[in-house]
């Protein structure tokens, strides 16, 4: 599992069972072995992944009441579902195409504030209108060497602010502005392999403490202290 | 350094705001100023704006910053040039500050057993720091004593060994085995003598997802479980590099599905794996569903898209996240580590359908804790666990029943530990609600 969603307006867990090409709605509190109050599974999902990454993000939208799945090889898309949904159902609409440059099994995020969506797609960070359908190019991207932007199994958008928080090729997370298009460099860095010689691959906010989470796994990079599982957290008031 | 009351442009009065050292000054001066410079070039005024009251604070809270986005390219617009926002590298800010916290385990988290009854050593795998260790078979961590300290550790980059999740010794050599479990897709061998960080004898690239392997030393094959695309893989003894398998069992007649402990019973020619039911032809979009767990048992020469010769399946079958498996070679009994179901389950090899376990090792006196990992030592009459909750392995006598206590522990952390159980910390999330971090194993 790489990528899933805690929807704090309607407390709930949203996560992908990856081998089973299911969406997996929990209530917020679930413990042990509750069952999922809604599955999104079947046929008229369309949802489908690769045989080495399966179905291993979902993204949730609790203002828009939508449930993103990245879906790979072919179609090379992102689906979209109501938050609500439950059984074999189709999805609202399919974001997909080679004009997309989506690859693989990206990482998703919206910014529901100003109505985008942000898709982590190889080392670059593609913008598009919130409900853009169908083969439909990014508005914006942000990529290239000044950038520095790298890829991230999850990342945010802190939407009051109007800021990305993305991984780094260097093992940096840093801050982008959504409207920023191009080789741009983010705002705000922390190293974080630099201080902790782990690499991140997870970021959470926590905007009560202005803290942000990281989770790190060793990931062919060993890290000194020789423990290779952790979660790590930063304070960064800047970015909120 | 800018002064004044206010300047005239275009017409229209505006308060000059200081940035940066100019707006500390002009704060002591009882100014509030905002000016924004052009970044090519040399520095020029480009728009000025009234900035809120703030009394002596020199923070500019954020709508500042949005409106001087507003004001830039409003007036770029009146000069006729484009929207800029550039940043060239240098002006990124880098926070070089130390984490507040962290969470992580300094123990091991154990994986997998594997016994070498001959030389009478235990070998545990841990993927919380990526090491094999070995211990005497005898050690005995009594209450009060401290962690049970290993003889060797294999560990490092050499070794390769990763998130691996099953250790297994050749009977006829005492080799070492490991299989990894996720970005390292592969087998490594050692010497059964191996310390520290040493090249692997030999290192079998395999399909993402290996779980579980073991040994037919008579037929001189290596039989490999994986989880998805579900299917079990037969390589010759000794195979390396990227040496494909000389047959699979996959396909939908074989039931397979997120296939994780194996187990060989030589003697009467039986493969049994056990599946945890989450399953999919990746090639169909909407194929997935979920069946129930299972153990589907196959002839041990299975080749292809073949039908198990039966199925244990049902509620009965206590069977909760099954992790590795055993068989007994005398009684052909095959043992199964029952992760969720914090057990050892026992069934007999000819067990079908939805029947329950012939005896089960469960309760609190059993020091059973997520167990994954499980081995039949039929020389000596024991059966092993190793327990991902608690960075202990546990042995107990081979018919053991129910809520028995452990022969001896194995343990490596301090008494009554609660592991983390980290498997892979690749994703969170966080509850604003509660607080929490939920962290995916």
């Amino acid at each position: 599992m790489h990528g899933f969603g805690f929807d704090a307006v309607h407390d709930e867990i949203c996560v992908m069972s990856p081998l089973a090409q299911a969406v997996l709605i929990f209530r917020g509190a679930a413990n042990g072995e509750e069952p999922p109050m809604r599955v999104i599974q079947g046929p008229k999902t369309r949802i489908q992944g690769t045989a080495y990454e399966a179905n291993d993000k979902v993204t949730v939208d609790p203002v828009n009441n939508e449930i993103y799945v990245p879906t790979d090889p072919t179609p090379n898309g992102i689906l979209v579902f109501d938050r609500t949904a439950n059984g074999d159902v189709a999805p609202k609409r399919f974001l997909g195409g080679p004009d997309t440059q989506l690859r693989g099994s990206p990482a998703v995020a919206v910014d529901p504030v100003h109505n985008l969506l942000l898709v982590n797609s190889g080392d670059a960070m593609l913008i598009f209108d919130r409900t853009a359908s169908g083969n439909m190019k990014p508005k914006a991207v942000i990529r290239g060497p000044n950038s520095g932007m790298g890829r991230i199994s999850s990342f945010q958008v802190n939407a009051q602010r109007g800021l990305i928080i993305a991984g780094g090729r260097d093992g940096f997370i840093g801050a982008w502005n959504i409207t920023d298009n191009g080789d741009i460099p983010p705002r705000w860095k922390i190293p974080v392999q630099q201080l902790t010689g782990y690499v991140a691959s997870g970021i959470a906010l926590d905007p009560a403490h202005k803290e942000i989470i990281l989770s790190a796994a060793g990931q062919r990079i060993r890290p000194v202290r020789g423990i290779m599982n952790t979660v790590i957290t930063f304070s960064w008031p800047e970015i909120f | 350094m800018l002064s004044g009351m206010g300047l005239r442009l275009h017409g229209r009065t505006r308060t000059l705001v200081l940035g940066g050292g100019l707006a500390f000054a002009a704060a002591l001066l009882g100014l509030s100023w905002v000016v924004h410079f052009h970044s090519r070039g040399s520095a020029r005024l480009i728009s000025i704006e009234e900035a809120p009251d703030l009394g002596d604070s020199c923070y500019r809270p954020a709508s500042a910053s949005l409106a001087r986005r507003d004001s830039q390219r409003g007036l770029f617009a009146e000069f006729g040039e484009d929207t800029v926002h550039a940043q060239d590298a240098s002006s990124t800010v880098s926070l070089a500050r130390p984490p507040v916290r962290d969470i992580l385990d300094t123990a091991p988290i154990y994986s997998s057993v594997g016994v070498d009854v001959e030389r009478n050593e235990v070998f545990l795998q841990d993927s919380n720091t990526w090491s094999v260790r070995v211990f005497s078979r005898m050690d005995n961590a009594k209450p009060g004593a401290p962690p049970t300290e290993p003889r060797r550790v294999i560990s490092g980059p050499k070794s390769d060994v990763q998130f691996n999740s099953c250790v297994y010794i050749d009977p006829a050599n005492g080799d070492v085995y490991s299989v990894e479990n996720d970005i390292g897709d592969s087998i490594v061998t050692f010497p059964h003598d191996a310390t520290g960080d040493p090249e692997p004898k030999t290192k079998l690239k395999i399909t993402h997802r290996g779980f579980a392997m073991m040994l037919d030393n008579e037929n001189q094959e290596l039989f490999l479980s994986v989880q998805y695309p579900p299917q079990v893989a037969v390589y010759r003894k000794g195979a390396s590099g990227d040496e494909k398998p000389k047959r699979l069992i996959i396909g939908n007649k074989t039931r397979l599905s997120d296939s994780h402990g194996l187990a060989i019973d030589t003697r009467n020619k039986l493969l049994f794996v056990n599946n945890w039911g989450n399953i999919s032809d990746w090639q169909v979009p909407g194929s997935g569903r979920f069946e129930p767990p299972s153990i589907t048992v196959f002839a041990l020469n299975a080749d292809g898209n073949t039908a198990p010769l039966r199925v244990i399946q049902g509620p009965k079958t206590q069977l909760d996240w099954p992790g590795a498996m055993s068989v007994d070679p005398g009684s052909g009994d095959l043992y199964v580590a029952n992760d969720m179901g914090q057990s050892l389950i026992v069934f007999h090899g000819k067990d079908e359908g939805d029947a329950a376990p012939a005896r089960v090792v469960k309760g609190a006196r059993t020091g059973l804790s997520y167990p994954t990992g499980v081995f039949v030592d039929a020389v000596h009459k024991e059966v092993w666990a190793s327990n991902l909750g608690n960075s202990t392995a546990t042995v107990y006598p081979l018919m053991a029943n129910g809520d028995v206590a452990p022969l001896r522990i194995i343990r490596s952390a301090e008494e009554n530990k609660a592991s983390l159980k980290f498997g892979k910390t690749q994703a969170l999330v966080y509850d604003p609600i509660r607080e929490q971090i939920l962290v995916p194993n």
